[in-house]
C-alpha cells in the first residue's frame, strides 16, 4: 500500500511528466498507423515499440522507422 | 549571403515537418522536468522500496543534486537523442537525391553544410535554453535560494558548448558515410576515442570531453572552472575544424 499511497501523493508533480510522455506516444501512435509505409519492420512491431518503450521509442520511430512521404 | 538565409530557413522547416522539432523539444522538456523531480523524490523512492525494518540514512536533497541530475541526463541521454536526430541531416539527402537540383542550379556547395551545421546549432540550443529553463524554474520552486548553485552557468556553459562541437562531428561524419547508421558510428567513435584519450593523463587537460564529464565535478567544488578553458579551445578549434573538412569533402563528393 505504500508505494501506492506515495505515487498518488506525487500524482500532481508526475502530471505534467505523464503528459509528456504521452504526446510523444500519441503523435507517434497516430503516425504509425496513418502512414503504413516503413523503412523496415511493420505496423505491429512499430506500434509495440512506440507503446512500450518509454521517449526513445517513438524517437526511434520518427528517426529511423518512418517512411517517406508520398 | 541570401542562399545560406534561405537554406537555413529551409532546414528549420524540414525540422517541423519531419517531427525533428517535437520530439527534441518534448524529449528535453521532460528531461528539464524530469532532473529537479529525480533529486527531489530519490530519497523517498528509495525508501519505500527498501524492506521493512531496513534503516539507511539520506540526506536531504539539495538544488546542487538538481543541477547534477540535470548535467547527468543531458550529457548521456540528451546528447545521445540529439546526434540521432541529427545523424540523418546528410543521409537523407543523399539518399533522397534532393541535392542535385539545387546545387546545379547554382546553390555553393559549402553553402549545404554551412547551413545546415546553423540550423542543427540552433535547435540544439533552443532544447537546451528550454531545458535549462525548465529545470531552473522546478529547482527554484524546489530549494528556492539555492537554486544558483557555484559553477552552474560555467557547467551548463561547458555542457552546451560540447553539444555544439558534436553536431559538427556528426555533420561531418554525415558528409563522409552517406547512411545514418554510418553517421552514428562516426560520432559514437570519436565519442569513445576521446574517452580512451582521457585516460592518459596529459591529454585529459585538453580533451573535449572533459565539458561534459567536467560539470558535476565542477558543481561539487572539485573542479576549478579555469581547467575548463583548455579543453574548450580543443573543442572550438575541433567544430571549425570539423565544419571545414566537411565543407572541403562535400565539394568533392559524388552526389
Amino acid at each position: 500500500m505504500h508505494n501506492v499511497d506515495l505515487f498518488l501523493k506525487y500524482l500532481p508533480v508526475f502530471i505534467p511528466v505523464l503528459i509528456i510522455e504521452l504526446v510523444l506516444m500519441l503523435t507517434a501512435l497516430i503516425h504509425v498507423l496513418r502512414h503504413p509505409n516503413y523503412r523496415f519492420g511493420n505496423k505491429v512491431v512499430w506500434i509495440l515499440v512506440v507503446v512500450f518503450i518509454q521517449i526513445i521509442g517513438p524517437v526511434v520511430y520518427f528517426v529511423f522507422g518512418r517512411g517517406e512521404e508520398e | 549571403m541570401r542562399a545560406y538565409t534561405a537554406y537555413t530557413a529551409k532546414e528549420l522547416t524540414e525540422f517541423t515537418r519531419t517531427y525533428k522539432l517535437l520530439i527534441i523539444g518534448l524529449v528535453f522538456l521532460l528531461f528539464g522536468i524530469m532532473s529537479p523531480l529525480a533529486a527531489k523524490f530519490m530519497p523517498e523512492l528509495l525508501t519505500s522500496f527498501m524492506p521493512e525494518g531496513m534503516q539507511i540514512t539520506i540526506a536531504d536533497p539539495t538544488a546542487l543534486d538538481s543541477w547534477m541530475q540535470f548535467e547527468k541526463n543531458i550529457s548521456q541521454i540528451g546528447l545521445f537523442v540529439i546526434v540521432i536526430v541529427m545523424s540523418g541531416m546528410m543521409a537523407g539527402e543523399y539518399s533522397r537525391g534532393t541535392l542535385v537540383n539545387i546545387l546545379t542550379k547554382g546553390l555553393p556547395r559549402r553553402t549545404v553544410i554551412l547551413s545546415k551545421f546553423t540550423a542543427a546549432v540552433l535547435l540544439w540550443t533552443g532544447a537546451y535554453l528550454v531545458c535549462f529553463g525548465t529545470a531552473y524554474a522546478y529547482t527554484w520552486f524546489y530549494w528556492r535560494k539555492t537554486v544558483n548553485t557555484p559553477g552552474l552557468t560555467e557547467a551548463a556553459f561547458a555542457l552546451w558548448f560540447f553539444g555544439v562541437f558534436l553536431v559538427a562531428v556528426t555533420i561531418l561524419g554525415g558528409v563522409l558515410v552517406r547512411t545514418s547508421y554510418g553517421t552514428l558510428l562516426f560520432t559514437g567513435l570519436a565519442v569513445v576515442a576521446q574517452f580512451l584519450l582521457n585516460m592518459i593523463p596529459k591529454v585529459e587537460k585538453y580533451n573535449p570531453i572533459q565539458l561534459a564529464a567536467g560539470g558535476t565535478p565542477l558543481l561539487q567544488g572539485q573542479l576549478e572552472a579555469g581547467s575548463l578553458v583548455k579543453p574548450m579551445i580543443v573543442a572550438g578549434a575541433c567544430t571549425v575544424g570539423c565544419v571545414v573538412a566537411a565543407c572541403a569533402v562535400f565539394h568533392k563528393k559524388k552526389l
